[in-house]
């Protein structure tokens, strides 16, 4: 069983996935304010972060969250991060995970919503298994 | 008292646009770039100047060792020989453009290119000097050589205020008269390299016609100053108008980018939350539900997809019909975006049983890249979605004399005849496709469309019912043909 926190600031498609994730035997925390984010994992250090990229206050929040635990926090920086979100936009054509890299989209995985939950569970399941390795 | 009584007051007024005057980027009122030109390019100009300098100094180190032959200079050009002054001059200016050199890289280097203005005042004092002391060497009512002073005229107009290339002006008018007051007081030493009946405006010191050469000279330069630095404050006017117009262009893209983000994200989020709690139900998280009950999840959640696919498709179509498009043209590898858009359609492939033959050889273009993976990512997609299970899709690219040819050939459902002209419309869908398929938009060619005119790629599509449909496209190489262009009889 792992720990994983999921932050997204959409309550209705956080408690979806939280279900979904408990289902498959992990504890699943929620956080919707992404400057709690840092504070909460150093309290808790989880085994996976599925994290969102726009937020009401700041629509790259997800990016410059993603950036501080890679690069801010030595504490944190090998948590799995798992960038789920329903734009695959950058100004203005798509993203994906062949975008990922150290400094502009430091993730692990990227999936876009809507998601299958067996999809979702899939790469979760692959992350921690990576990362426990 | 409540804790909300103790919470202090904030508050806020929201300005009208007219409330901010607009700004350059340096946080300078527009008005103010008017009166002169922006630091940078003040310093652009000093350090051009000095290049400039060394021309000058070369010329004279030239003309000084010709005129140390013995009477080279008479014989070559039936001057006196002008004696040591070409090399202190040469020195003096040498002397003045290294510092002023040394001046500006500082300046450079300490990223205070703010004080470029006293570097180019300092250069164009220092040449009026040297040039005052070349006039009166060379003669200065005698020949025509005072006339260069309107070199340093011209150039403090383009780089100065109107108020500071006056100064300029005066200042070399001062010189000019001082040099020719000195001169019939006999305060200056008598040093011309013309011989004297030779000079081509002979005129005897202190004579009247010295007085009317003054003058006239005074007149030129004063009118050759009022002309160009009205003209440079014109022009110069029209360079502010111009950034600030491409300023406001840029923010406004910037926006229109930002909104288009937004839009995405609020129309997609509440489908994918739609979607993650139908899933739920559907999946048995909570609970058996009855088979209808089912059946209806399985329409919702098909829905939901379907709808977030269809507001990314419009948003992608609004996008590249905008005017306001500033698309990024760079060199790209059509075999590269068709191996990216291969891998994109995997999944779609494999869970409809469709195999996909690739025979891709490089073909370099110029083009936007995101654009053409929409392009190929639309046409590929369809490929596979209308063949038939067991199918296959042929992906052919290479080059031929006028750019990369791309081919894409599927053994699906196949397009009447009579339906191929309306495929590229928006929303158009034939009937056969809309039974075979319930999840596409009808936006998918019109995209295709799109972006073939913009990249002036020609398209053709062949197509049997039944037997399949192929699309082959033709790139030109040229990218200023890549102009978006109305299709022949639209």
């Amino acid at each position: 069983m792992a720990y994983i926190l999921i932050v997204d600031d959409d309550q209705d498609f956080a408690d979806a996935a939280a279900i979904a994730l408990s289902d498959a035997g992990h504890e699943v925390g929620i956080e919707q304010d992404p400057n709690n984010v840092v504070a909460n994992m150093k309290d808790r250090v989880p085994d996976l972060v599925v994290l969102d990229v726009m937020f009401p206050e700041d629509p790259s929040a997800g990016f410059g969250l993603a950036r501080a635990i890679r690069h801010d926090h030595e504490k944190l920086k090998g948590v799995p991060l798992l960038m789920l979100t329903a734009v695959n936009t950058r100004l203005p054509l798509g993203f994906s995970s062949r975008d990922i890299d150290d400094t502009w989209m430091p993730v692990s995985e990227f999936l876009e919503k809507p998601v299958d939950f067996s999809t979702l569970r899939e790469k979760v399941e692959s992350l921690l298994q990576k990362a426990s390795s | 008292m409540t804790q909300v009584d103790s919470t202090p007051t904030a508050s806020y007024q929201l300005p009208l646009p007219e409330d901010s005057p607009e700004a350059a980027p340096d946080g300078q009122p527009v008005v103010g770039a008017v009166l002169s030109l922006s630091e940078p390019m003040l310093a652009a100009n000093a350090t051009w100047f000095c290049r400039l300098r060394w021309l000058v100094i070369a010329i004279f180190l030239l003309y000084g060792l010709v005129g140390m032959v013995d009477q080279m200079t008479e014989r070559l050009l039936g001057l006196h020989s002008p004696g040591a002054w070409p090399f202190i001059a040469a020195v003096v200016l040498a002397l003045g453009n290294l510092s002023f050199r040394f001046h500006i890289k500082r300046l450079w280097k300490s990223g205070r290119a703010n004080h470029a203005e006293v570097d180019l005042w300092g250069q164009i004092v220092l040449d009026l000097l040297v040039l005052t002391a070349v006039v009166h060497f060379i003669g200065s009512t005698q020949t025509y050589i005072a006339f260069t002073y309107l070199f340093h005229i011209a150039l403090a107009c383009i780089f100065f205020s109107r108020t500071k290339s006056l100064i300029v002006t005066l200042l070399a008018i001062l010189l000019y008269g001082a040099c020719i007051i000195l001169e019939g007081a006999d305060l200056l030493p008598a040093a011309r390299v013309f011989p004297a009946a030779e000079a081509p405006m002979s005129t005897a010191p202190g004579g009247k016609m010295q007085v009317v050469n003054f003058v006239s000279a005074v007149g030129i330069w004063l009118m050759v100053w009022y002309v160009t630095s009205r003209l440079s404050m014109f022009v110069r006017r029209r360079d502010v108008e111009l950034a600030a117009t491409n300023r406001r262009l840029r923010a406004a893209l910037a926006e229109r980018s930002r909104h288009m983000l937004r839009t995405t994200h609020e129309l997609k989020a509440p489908f994918a939350a739609i979607h993650a709690n139908a899933q739920l139900l559907r999946d048995g998280y909570c609970g058996e539900l009855p088979d209808k009950a089912m059946e209806i999840l399985r329409r919702i959640t098909a829905r939901c997809r379907r709808l977030t696919a269809e507001i990314q498709e419009m948003l992608q179509l609004a996008n590249l019909t905008s005017a306001s498009q500033a698309p990024e043209w760079a060199d790209v590898n059509v075999a590269e975006i068709l191996y990216w858009c291969v891998g994109q359609v995997g999944g779609l492939a494999q869970s409809g049983d469709v195999s996909v033959q690739t025979d891709l050889k490089p073909a370099p273009t110029v083009g936007v890249e995101d654009h053409l993976k929409m392009l190929f990512g639309n046409l590929l997609t369809n490929a596979v979605a209308y063949s038939n299970p067991g199918g296959c899709v042929k992906l052919q690219c290479g080059l031929d004399a006028a750019g990369p040819v791309v081919t894409i050939a599927d053994e699906g459902i196949g397009i009447a005849a009579e339906k191929l002209p309306h495929i590229f419309e928006e929303h158009y869908r034939t009937n056969e496709a809309v039974r075979h398929n319930k999840e596409s938009s009808g936006l998918g060619l019109a995209i295709v469309r799109q972006v073939a005119e913009m990249h002036n790629i020609r398209l053709r599509v062949d197509s049997q019912v039944g037997r399949g449909t192929t699309f082959e496209l033709h790139f030109s190489p040229r990218r200023d043909m890549a102009v978006p262009t109305k299709v022949k009889g639209e």
